[in-house]
């Protein structure tokens, strides 16, 4: 180790940083700020089977199988907004970049990358290697919808570049999207192209009693959030328009948005249902007594649990999986109680080669996804 | 003059293999085949007027299973004369790969059908059959007529018929006759007649004309078509215009250009009596009935909604004569009956009268009106009892004799 | 020949095709090239597909997926000889979920059919190309299709929710969920818009979208098509992104109005059609906005659609638009080409100009909105050196949109006939990653071979170097 370790710290010169908090002990942590120079690293690290975990706001770490990894990789020193074209509604970012710093950024001329609202810390990189997407989904639709190139650092050491800076493009292959949600397991997405949408004139909320029946009777809200203290229908567009939304919805306007806090608990749980067996999951969630906050006409709710053996989840898993749905471990305070992500899919066998086709030697995020892959 | 029918090599470079005409043609939607598509179609012919193939029995189905409703045609964007195209196909296969059947059946249309004894002869025997209850025993590739009015055991004919001219009349109509509407939808005729002397118009129906020859050139009977042709455009010498209440009829009148000297001339004066009638309500000429709105379903002819484009003139008159008209089928697929298909492709006649009868159950109203025989004998046999089936014109008659 | 009497065995004699005639008349799609499939096979469920593939894959025969031949690129014309297989018959609509807005349909359900079926549920299928009453959801997905009113909604993978998917190995697997985002890789992802060269769709899990409130259809025109172009940056600069901005140029206009009699102001240089919906209150709002910026442009009038008899006439209009062409001349060639969009004033300069310099006849109809162009060359192949001069200017074409940051094809796909051109957009080491991704999917090389990628596109060089020596 020490003769491999040598050498990695004269390929990692210039690159080397302090241990990352919250990250698991390793020899060493690295924070390229060159897609080429992440790539050397991974190249190297395959070539003699270094396993590598990548790490961004470090937000978002507590979601797949436990990777154990030899070296940390982050994306400090990948912090650049590379080309915004505002009047294209596209900008390039890279992946270190925090959400919360790129969207005040856009909002100075009125735009939005549309990503998640919270929490603050998590960066673009994260954010899209998790697929995660925001409030605003139902409006806007997934983040992966959003993403339209991507460089790729291979876990062999590669600087793949896939997609476009165009708002359509079918020219070759999606990489785009394979990589988000990808949870590092092809290898680190370095930079990305993402697609902006206007921010609206207005924002307001307006309490309602029912969501489901509010969510029939809004045109496109941006969002229908139910908690465990109510729903609120969260809008935009011109005064005008909220304000006859709001009265359709019998419901009094309060200007601007206040999104829900992130629940913070011991265990932390996403589940994924069927967009209208949402309402139905929810009852039962609040029967379990458990806090909650549901994105109705989405599909989905994140949940906390005070335990993760409590066999009510396992009820709630069984559930949602024969409706092809999914609950997914956002974070725990101890792995290996429970599966975090439940039953694999039945495309393991392909997802695993297309992996190898990125990371032959399995040293990117190994074992992160599914089923171990 | 020989029929210019083609298809030439120009109306085949017309098709830009787009393939937008597909979902309109019938049989491709039943067999989501492309042999079975006007596309594929039009390359078959494409690929034996070249001589890459010879033409073969693959070749003869292709073109037989075909409907020539012309949906096709009214759906390309690029003005692919498909109607004319096939009729000059199926003529050149004749010449090159003479079959008996074929022969049986150009025969028929070609000439048993002018003989107006031998028509006369069918229609009694078919009223007697229909009389003592034996339809039933029927063959299978004669479903059709159970589809049929009841007829009479002593048929009478428009032929030569002059109707009594009003003082001043507006102008001159000869009445397309017709073969089988002549002698099985005699009720039609006098509708017609009436409707048009009342809408002040001097009807006659000229002795010497023939049936029209549709039935002719859809089979490839490419001369005993032109020779019809010929025989009417003689006949209808003077009229201010042609009519015809069958649209399978008028479509092919419209078509005379095609086929003989002088045609054109009886092309430009022919109207479908569903669009001449319509003008005359639009004008005042013809009245509006007042009614109690009830349901009446539209069956589009193939005839009259993709040859001629006509569309608004069936429902004017629904509503002229005091109903409402529904609408059955966005697309106007063909119900199956298209001339003489239902007798010899039986299964694909079945299979689209069925999906037709589906559509007049799920829209409602037991009435459906068409402006084409051979369609109403088709939803005549698959709607059955408890449905009324029936030209325009005579609800409208009916009406204004109310 | 046995391939064919193991397939009739299996699907009966009725849906295999071996007749030349019948082969050769699924050479071509709705593109230029040619090529002939060694059989063609009909079947209808899943299993059957799954049996074809496997069949094909005994006989060493690769396959090709087809749907209703409406594609512009050669995607559904065999590269080599092939089975192809026809995706029609699978064209039920196995449910629709009116709570979760989903449907599942057959491949070879038409995409106008899936509309038609949701419309008393107040509900449609967003992605609208504008053959879709002839082109198949598979397809579609093969493509990912877009349309005009993809410009605020998506192109057809932002609908695709899960698909029913066969391997190349004959395996049937579910890739995505009625639920969102699936854990593990997004491989329905990666599926839409593959051209059929990953595996076939049988099954397709699509997302239905609430019919708008309210509906504004605008016509503008201008006498000039940077007027136009400067018109739709304007309108997309100034925060507003409408369900739909069309262009058409003059030739195209004149043509279109020659099939469907729209009134169409056939002496304007560009007509625009800009469709807004929304609530009525926003709609209004952006109209006006829409107005003022094409105004400003030199809009030479602006029609406002009264109802929707005269909105759907319109779009009649553009949808008919390409078919119309062959009024013009009996072969054309279509670009797909997208651009930046605030580089389309410029880009359609040259694009006129290569025209001009190249002497052909052009028409342009195009998603101007999302950048998309697609001058049409209308001309005749049998005018000697006619069809060179046309590929030719149309490689400039490509050229130019890609050296003002655009890429090869927007909607259509790459298909057959622009896959040399991906070396303008991709370097090799990123063709080889997809050449790669490809492999995973389809090791053998079954699938559709010879689209999508240039030949070469795997590029050993790019291996992990001395990987073998090291052990780990
Ligand atoms: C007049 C006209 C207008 C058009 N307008 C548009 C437009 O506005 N936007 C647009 O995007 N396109 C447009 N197109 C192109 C075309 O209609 C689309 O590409 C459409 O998606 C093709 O669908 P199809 O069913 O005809 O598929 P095909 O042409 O049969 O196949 C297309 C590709 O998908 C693959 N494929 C087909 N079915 C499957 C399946 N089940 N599984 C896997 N792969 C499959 C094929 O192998 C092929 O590569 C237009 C075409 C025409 C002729
Ligand atoms: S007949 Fe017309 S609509 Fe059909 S493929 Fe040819 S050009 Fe297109
Ligand atoms: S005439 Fe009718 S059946 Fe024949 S190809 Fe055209 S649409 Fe199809």
């Amino acid at each position: 180790m020490t003769v491999l370790k040598a050498e990695l710290t004269r390929l990692a010169k210039g690159m080397l940083a302090d241990p990352v908090p919250g990250a698991p002990p390793v020899d060493l942590t690295v924070a390229p700020s060159q897609v080429e120079d992440a790539a050397a690293i991974l190249r190297f690290a395959s070539t003699v089977g270094l396993r590598v975990l990548f790490w961004g706001g470090g937000t978002h770490q507590g979601i797949g199988n436990a990777v154990a990894p030899d070296v940390v990789m982050t994306t400090h020193g990948l912090d650049r907004i590379v080309d915004w074209q505002a009047e294209d509604l596209t900008i390039v970012v890279e992946a270190g970049v925090t959400v919360s710093a790129l969207e005040a950024q856009l909002q100075q001329r009125g735009q939005t990358a549309v990503l998640p609202e919270t929490p603050a810390g998590a960066t673009v990189g994260g954010v899209a290697a998790a697929g995660l997407s925001g409030w605003r989904r139902l409006r806007y639709g997934p983040t992966r919808d959003r993403v339209l190139e991507v460089v790729l650092a291979t876990g062999d050491g590669r600087a793949v570049t896939g997609g476009g800076r165009l708002v359509k493009n079918v020219t070759g292959y999606d990489l785009p999207r394979l990589a988000t949600g990808s949870l590092g397991s092809l290898g680190l997405i370095a930079r990305l192209c993402l697609k902006l949408w206007p921010l609206a004139a207005h924002q307001g909320m307006v309490h309602v009693s029912d969501p489901e029946a509010a969510l029939r009777t809004a045109y496109r809200p941006l969002a229908v959030i139910e908690t465990n203290e109510g729903s609120i229908v969260y809008l935009a567009g011109t005064l005008a328009e909220l304000e006859a939304q709001a009265e359709r919805l019998g419901g009094r306007l309060a200007s601007g948005h206040r999104w829900p806090e992130p629940l913070a608990g011991p265990w932390e749980f996403v589940l994924r249902v069927p967009a209208g067996a949402t309402g139905r999951f929810v009852d039962e969630i609040r029967r379990n007594g458990w806090a909650f906050q549901a994105a109705h006409g989405v599909g989905e709710v994140r949940l906390v649990v005070d335990s993760g053996d409590d066999e009510r989840l396992a009820g709630l898993r069984e559930e949602a999986e024969t409706l092809g749905g999914t609950l997914v471990v956002f974070n725990s305070p101890a792995r290996g109680v429970l599966d975090p992500w439940g039953a694999a899919p039945g495309s393991a066998d392909l997802q695993r080669r297309v992996k190898a086709a990125f990371d032959p030697v399995g040293i990117a995020n190994p074992g992160i996804l599914p089923g171990g892959i | 003059m020989e029929p210019s029918l083609g298809p030439t090599q120009a109306q085949l470079d017309s098709c830009v293999t787009c393939g937008l005409c597909l979902p309109h043609c019938p049989t491709f939607r039943l067999t989501g085949d492309e042999a079975a598509s006007p596309r594929g179609r039009l390359m078959a012919m494409g690929a034996i007027t070249q001589g890459t193939i010879a033409p073969d029995e693959v070749y003869a189905g292709m073109l037989s299973f075909c409907l020539q409703c012309r949906a096709c045609e009214a759906a390309c964007p690029s003005f692919v004369p498909f109607g004319q195209m096939m009729e000059g196909a199926r003529a050149r296969l004749a010449e090159v790969r003479p079959t008996t059947t074929g022969r049986v059946r150009r025969l028929l249309v070609g000439k048993l059908l002018n003989m107006k004894w031998l028509l006369a002869l069918v229609t009694s025997g078919v009223g007697l059959v229909q009389r003592v209850g034996i339809m039933r025993l029927l063959p299978r590739r004669m479903r059709l007529a159970r589809g049929l009015r009841r007829q009479r055991v002593f048929p009478h004919s428009a032929v030569g018929v002059h109707d009594l001219a009003p003082a001043v009349p507006a102008g001159s109509v000869a009445l397309l006759a017709g073969c089988v509407m002549d002698q099985w939808f005699p009720a039609v005729h006098d509708a017609t007649r009436g409707v048009l002397s009342m809408g002040g118009f001097k009807v006659d129906s000229p002795e010497t004309q023939r049936c029209c020859g549709a039935l002719a050139a859809h089979e490839g009977a490419e001369r005993d078509a032109a020779r019809m042709a010929e025989r009417n455009v003689a006949a209808f010498q003077g009229y201010d215009y042609i009519v015809s209440d069958a649209a399978g009829c008028s479509a092919h009148l419209k078509d005379y250009g095609h086929w003989v000297e002088g045609g054109e001339s009886v092309a430009t004066r022919t109207r479908d009596i569903t669009e001449f009638v319509a003008e005359l309500i639009d004008s005042g000429q013809l009245p509006e009935v007042k009614g109690n709105g009830d349901e009446v379903a539209i069956h589009d002819p193939c005839h009259l909604r993709h040859a001629q484009r006509i569309f608004d003139a069936p429902r004017k008159i629904v509503r002229a004569a005091g109903y409402t008209p529904v609408e059955i089928d966005p697309d106007g697929l063909c119900c199956g009956a298209a001339g003489l298909y239902m007798v010899y492709e039986p299964d694909t006649a079945e299979a689209l009268g069925e999906a037709k009868r589906e559509q007049v159950e799920s829209a409602g109203p037991t009435t459906v009106v068409s402006a084409n025989p051979g369609c109403e004998i088709q939803l005549r046999a698959h709607l059955g009892r408890g449905y009324r089936v029936l030209h325009p014109i005579e609800l409208y008659w009916e009406a204004l004799n109310r | 020949m046995a391939l064919v009497d193991d397939l009739r065995s299996t699907l009966g004699s009725d849906r295999v095709h071996s007749h030349p005639l019948e082969l050769l008349v699924y050479d071509k799609d709705a593109g230029v090239t040619r090529g002939e499939a060694v059989a063609v096979v009909l079947p209808e469920t899943t299993q059957e597909v799954a049996a074809c593939v496997r069949i094909a894959a005994s006989h060493g025969v690769p396959v090709v997926a087809r749907g209703a031949g409406t594609g512009l690129a050669g995607g559904s014309v065999p590269a080599e000889p092939a089975l192809l297989v026809v995706l029609t018959r699978l064209n039920e609509i196995w449910e629709i979920d009116e709570y979760a807005r989903t449907a599942w349909v057959g491949a070879g359900v038409l995409n106008l059919d899936l509309s038609r079926a949701t419309e008393h549920l107040g509900l449609h299928y967003a992605p609208d190309p504008s053959s879709q009453a002839a082109c198949t959801v598979g397809g579609n997905v093969g493509t990912n299709a877009g349309g005009p009113h993809c410009l605020a909604e998506g192109t057809t993978v932002a609908h695709i929710l899960g698909v029913e998917f066969v391997t190349s190995d004959g395996d049937v697997v579910m890739l995505g969920s009625k639920a969102p985002d699936p854990p593990g890789l997004d491989l329905r992802g990666v599926v839409v818009g593959s051209e059929g060269t990953l595996g076939i769709v049988t099954k397709v899990l699509v997302k239905l979208t609430e019919n708008p409130p309210a509906v504004r259809t605008l016509l503008l025109t201008f006498d000039s098509i940077q007027a136009a172009a400067a018109t739709v940056s304007g309108v997309i600069a100034a925060g507003i992104v409408p369900a739909a901005l069309e262009m058409m140029d003059q030739p195209m206009v004149v043509a279109v109005e020659g099939f469907i009699g729209a009134g169409l102001p056939v002496e304007a240089a560009a007509v625009l059609l800009a469709e807004l919906v929304g609530l009525e209150e926003g709609v209004v709002a952006e109209a006006s906005v829409v107005e003022r910026i094409a105004n400003e442009a030199g809009a030479t009038s602006v029609r406002v659609a009264a109802d929707d008899a005269e909105r759907a006439v319109l779009w009649k209009a553009r949808k008919n638009a390409f078919g119309a062409v062959a009024q013009a001349a009996p072969d054309y060639y279509l670009h797909d080409t997208v651009v930046p969009r605030t580089k389309l004033a410029e880009v359609m300069t040259e694009i006129y100009e290569i025209g001009r310099r190249n002497n052909i006849q052009m028409l342009n109809v195009f998603h101007a909105g999302d950048g998309n162009l697609h001058p049409l060359v209308a001309y005749d192949a049998r005018e000697p050196g006619m069809s060179e001069k046309v590929r030719a200017a149309a490689e400039e074409m490509v050229r130019v949109s890609v050296a003002a940051g655009g890429s090869l094809t927007g909607e259509h796909g790459v298909g057959l006939e622009k896959r040399e051109l991906m070396g303008l957009v991709f370097e090799p080491i990123d063709l080889d990653a997809q050449a790669r991704l490809r492999e995973a999917f389809d090791p053998h090389g079954r699938m559709n071979p010879g689209k999508v990628l240039p030949t070469g596109a795997r590029c050993f060089d790019f291996d992990l170097a001395g990987k073998k020596e090291v052990s780990p």
